[in-house]
């Protein structure tokens, strides 16, 4: 070679290009590195003595807080009554935590995005529902019985698929061309759709908090002083189904499969010929068909609707996933139960002004004794 | 001939407080005028709130055309408005009250309409002093100090002497009004009590919790909820029916979800909710109450002459209807308004000795109950106005 000045130039600034560009290997490298630092440093606090015996003064902590509501609930004036009165609400807004969970933890399972819009497209989904319902004329005294129900089902499915669709456009316009990014754009941009589709609803609803009509037939069951109305029983067992018909889904149909493969391992998915590109847009499909369910069950259930929603609500959702085990599905309905629950129980029995911070003491607890949560993550291979 | 501002005409306004609060004034004077007494109002006069504010002025105007001289002096009366944008403006009132300080011949303003704008005014024209009469003001850190006031009344004042005085209840008063009336008029004993967890939501239901035990009823649950992370209230209402409420009392405005919990209720606990103005009179509770909007009881701060058809207030309200006639010339505080440019001018007319800050001793409250199916009223009906003697 003759070493012209020329060449070297263009050398190096292809050499720069290269850098730019930056393989692979190198980002997974540095992923290892990070990883193993963190695992290092998780290792010497486990073997530290005096995390240990913070651990120790947790549980003792914990312990504490349980014997006082078992004595709380053991001295209430009614204590069975009330006790299962308290499980078959938890379970009510519980299983609607469950529903919403799943779309955060199916799409951090397949791209490890927190999908910070997913609650506003459960918002969304109430909202569209309710401008189908209103159109319509239903109101309660208006319409009564068990034909409404006829009325109710074509609305919750259009109102599914309108989600669905949304969520498809979001991740197309937002998420899509930010896959190769550093993972903090598209957490980014999440947040910035967050705060559109807020914005939107705003315009669309005002700030007011939105009646929703009590459209569910009422009626109910009384068991050992016990009440469970049309309404519980309709939104745990609806919430139930649908958990297992994705379960089913996600474990047998080949889509399912897909959705595995691309979460597992994105490259050797495509290389065994799946379009990842349909495969995540599918499991966004999915999770907006959830989150519009979980919209239209939110606002017959609690009767009201309001256009910021969704960020209380996403935030305890996402615990929810995270306590269960991120990208596990059977873990986000199980952590979705076990909040609501939670709730419930804290408010029934203690001052409901902590009942927040609880929730996240208790998601701080499991993940220092549990770090992949209740269940277990899945989430995808990185090296 | 030049009138001094009196810095004793802060005092005979408080004394005529003790004697006259909430009546209509004698008239005084005659003769030759000797001068020019001014009194100004401050009211949101243009936009959304001038239906409120413009109503408010008249009721001024119409009080000191009924006295339109005193032992000698003529009354005028010079309106300012402090709204901007259509919306009560702190900064307008306090620049109105600026141009207020430096116009010698206003002794006295009536109004303003807004607890916050008054915050504005009053650091201004103490230093006068200038006195103020407030129709419609219930924030309760206005004349009273608690710890959560910021700032004090006396830092408010910067320590000149009291010029701001007020015939409305103020919030602190609230509560143990709602607590008389489910005790002696509804009968109930055993109450539920929650708030929205704020300020004024936890003050209220606070000061109802005191006065309901204080008269005797029993509370079955206390419980504050986070509004912005609660929409469910089962558990809430479920632990009030096992402690055998007859009625739930939620101090909380309706944005933080008061008669969303009543309409939760449904099917699990058919007693009334009660609570104070954050939703009392508001439409919009009725809008979220849904199907279950019957039987919620609410306060508000002041009589309610019109629809209580008090027949003391009757031939004002006449002659007040004469001058001004249109439906929309009569709103929410007008009488009030009006009963305070009377005071004003009864006080003028005296030179006594008087007390201390500036609150009435008997505070007046209105009790409504919603109505869902009256629209022209926004869903609510008028009960009746009661005095209460024995605030907490």
């Amino acid at each position: 070679m003759d070493g012209s000045p020329a060449g070297t130039t263009q050398d190096s600034a292809l050499a720069e290009k290269a850098e730019e560009v930056e393989d692979p290997a190198a980002i997974a490298a540095r992923d290892q590195a990070w990883t193993e630092g963190l695992m290092a440093v998780r290792a010497g606090m486990v073997g530290n003595r005096w995390v240990r015996l913070l651990r120790w003064l947790v549980l003792g902590v914990v312990i504490v807080v349980l014997l006082l509501m078992a004595r709380n609930i053991a001295t209430h004036s009614q204590p069975l009554a009330y006790f299962l009165q308290t499980i078959v609400y938890g379970l009510g807004s519980g299983s609607l935590y469950a529903l919403i969970a799943l779309g955060y933890t199916m799409v951090y399972g397949i791209i490890e995005l927190i999908n910070f819009a997913h609650a506003d497209v459960v918002t969304f989904g109430g909202f569209i529902s309710l401008s189908v319902v209103t159109a319509f004329g239903f109101k309660e005294g208006v319409v009564n019985g068990p034909l409404i129900l006829l009325a109710l089902v074509p609305i919750t499915a259009g109102t599914m698929l309108v989600c669905g669709l949304l969520n498809i456009t979001i991740e197309r316009v937002a998420y899509r061309p930010l896959r190769n990014a550093p993972r903090v754009s598209p957490l980014i941009t999440a947040a910035g759709m967050s705060f559109v589709l807020e914005g939107l609803m705003f315009l669309w609803k005002g700030p007011v908090n939105n009646h929703y009509p009590d459209l569910i037939p009422t009626g109910q069951l009384t068991l050992i002083g016990t009440t469970v109305r049309i309404k519980d029983a309709v939104v745990v067992v609806l919430a139930l189904l649908l958990v297992l018909a994705l379960d089913t889904f996600v474990t047998k149909s080949k889509l399912g499969k897909a959705m595995r493969a691309t979460a597992q391992d994105r490259d050797a998915a495509s290389l065994m010929g799946i379009d990842i590109n349909r495969t995540i847009a599918a499991t966004f499909f999915i999770g907006a068909v959830l989150a519009g369910f979980a919209g239209t069950m939110y606002g017959l259930y609690f009767g009201n609707i309001v256009f910021d929603l969704g960020f209380a609500t996403g935030l305890v959702a996402f615990t929810a996933a995270v306590l269960g085990g991120i990208g596990n599905i059977r873990g986000a309905a199980l952590g979705g139960l076990c909040i609501g629950m939670f709730e419930a129980f804290w408010n029934s029995y203690f001052v409901s002004a902590w009942t927040q911070v609880m929730i996240f003491v208790i998601l701080t607890l499991v993940l220092l004794f549990r770090p992949a949560g209740l269940l277990g993550m899945r989430v995808p291979d990185r090296t | 001939m030049r009138l001094t501002r009196l810095k004793a005409l802060a005092l005979p306004v408080a004394a005529v407080f003790a004697t006259v609060a909430c009546g209509g004034g004698g008239t005084t004077g005659g003769g030759s005028s000797k001068g020019t007494i001014v009194i100004a109002s401050d009211y949101p006069a243009s936009g959304g709130e001038a239906s409120t504010g413009i109503p408010e002025q008249q009721a001024v105007a119409f009080a000191v055309s009924q006295h339109q001289t005193i032992k000698g002096f003529t009354i005028q009366y010079k309106p300012f408005d402090d709204a901007i944008n259509g919306v009560h403006d702190p900064q307008k009132g306090a620049q109105n009250a600026t141009t207020m300080a430096g116009d010698s011949s206003i002794v006295a303003m009536v109004g303003p309409n807004n607890s916050n704008v008054a915050k504005a005014m009053i650091p201004i024209l103490a230093a006068v002093p200038l006195a103020m009469v407030s129709p419609a003001n219930t924030n309760e850190c206005l004349t009273k100090s608690f710890s959560y006031c910021n700032p004090a009344p006396s830092e408010l004042r910067k320590g000149s002497t009291n010029n701001y005085f007020r015939i409305a209840g103020t919030d602190d008063q609230q509560g143990p009004a709602m607590a008389v009336y489910a005790h002696d008029t509804l009968k109930f004993t055993k109450a539920a009590i929650f708030s929205d967890n704020e300020t004024f939501g936890k003050g209220v239901a606070d000061n109802f919790q005191k006065k309901w035990t204080s008269l005797g009823g029993t509370v079955v649950v206390r419980n504050d909820y986070d509004a912005k992370n609660t929409s469910d209230f089962k558990t809430y209402i479920n632990s009030a029916k096992s402690g055998g409420a007859q009625f739930v009392y939620i101090g909380a405005t309706t944005g933080n979800k008061p008669c969303i919990f009543k309409a939760q209720m449904k099917g699990i606990l058919d007693v009334p909710l009660t609570g104070p103005d954050g939703f009392a009179l508001d439409p919009q509770c009725i809008k979220d109450a849904g199907d279950n909007a019957t039987n919620i009881y609410g306060t508000t701060a002041g009589s309610d002459p019109v629809a209580g058809n008090d027949p003391n207030a009757k031939s004002t309200i006449d002659a007040y209807k004469k001058v001004y006639s249109k439906p929309t010339d009569i709103a929410t505080y007008t009488f009030q308004s009006y009963d305070c440019a009377i005071l004003l001018i009864d006080a003028i007319g005296r030179a006594i000795d008087a007390n201390q800050n500036g609150d009435i001793t008997t505070p007046v409250f209105s009790y409504y109950q919603s109505d869902p199916t009256n629209t022209a009223t926004g869903g609510w009906k008028y009960l009746s106005s009661q005095g209460v003697t024995s605030s907490s």
